[in-house]
């Protein structure tokens, strides 16, 4: 285990759960794309957090992964629609924003337990400093 | 009072020092696009200094290879503050360190 080894611990969790923002905030941006019917949906990304596990004790996590959402998405009568096909049909994205919302707050609040992790390990550190003293 | 260890104390308290500085420069230009985070190293060069009898090393800066975002800027703010929190409280042990050894003076001056 490195010295403050908690910090960095922490530190991997607050990298993940940004990501999760990043990918989340991606997919509702994108939750309008359409596409012509010819070509695949705009596909949600969803991140897949997996434990590391090292000899030296020094765990953590990391992004394993990406899993992306349907590309076949839904088909939506849209005939004015610059993209529409002959029969009046574009490809929209399988998103559901309701999903996507509750994602987001699962990882907002996941990305602050990590900070209160990281402040509540530094108090611990800077107390061990202080063994001794006076 | 070993000289090594006043030396090889001095030579953290500046790496972690210099680390700090480089660690707010990064911070500061996380919008600047093109720029590259910049990473401090001395733990190993004084490593091998106190092992060769003497505590006096340099550190250097070297600039991060990790991927950049569309605007070329490769600075990721959540490492950038986590080090910060680190090299703080590594600057606190060092700087324990250095009145412990001062304190050993003190002492033998009481004594005499």
């Amino acid at each position: 285990m490195p010295l403050f080894g908690a910090i960095g611990v922490a530190g991997t969790g607050v990298t993940v759960y940004r990501k999760w923002l990043d990918a989340i905030s991606d997919n509702i941006s994108n939750i309008n794309t359409a596409r012509p019917t010819s070509a695949a949906a705009f596909q949600a990304r969803y991140v897949v957090a997996q434990a590391v596990t090292s000899p030296d004790g020094t765990g953590g996590v990391q992004v394993g992964g990406i899993a992306f959402g349907s590309a076949a998405g839904r088909l939506v009568y849209d005939p004015q629609h610059p993209l529409a096909d002959a029969q009046g049909y574009v490809r929209m994205p399988d998103i559901d924003l309701g999903n996507e919302m509750t994602q987001m707050i699962m990882a907002q609040r996941g990305y602050q337990a990590n900070l209160a992790v990281v402040d509540r390990a530094k108090d611990a550190y800077q107390a061990a400093i202080q063994l001794g003293r006076n | 009072m070993s000289d090594v260890t006043v030396a090889a104390i001095h030579s953290a308290l500046n790496g972690l020092a210099l680390r700090q500085r480089v660690i707010a420069d990064n911070i500061a230009n996380i919008n600047t696009p093109g720029y590259h985070a910049k990473k401090v190293g001395f733990e190993s060069a004084l490593a091998s200094a106190v092992s060769g009898g003497t505590g006096a090393a340099g550190a250097d800066v070297q600039t991060s290879l990790e991927p950049t975002r569309l605007d070329g800027n490769n600075v990721n703010l959540d490492q950038e503050t986590l080090s910060n929190v680190d090299t703080g409280l590594r600057y606190q042990l060092m700087l324990r360190a250095m009145d412990n050894e001062f304190g050993l003076v003190r002492d033998s001056l009481r004594t005499a």
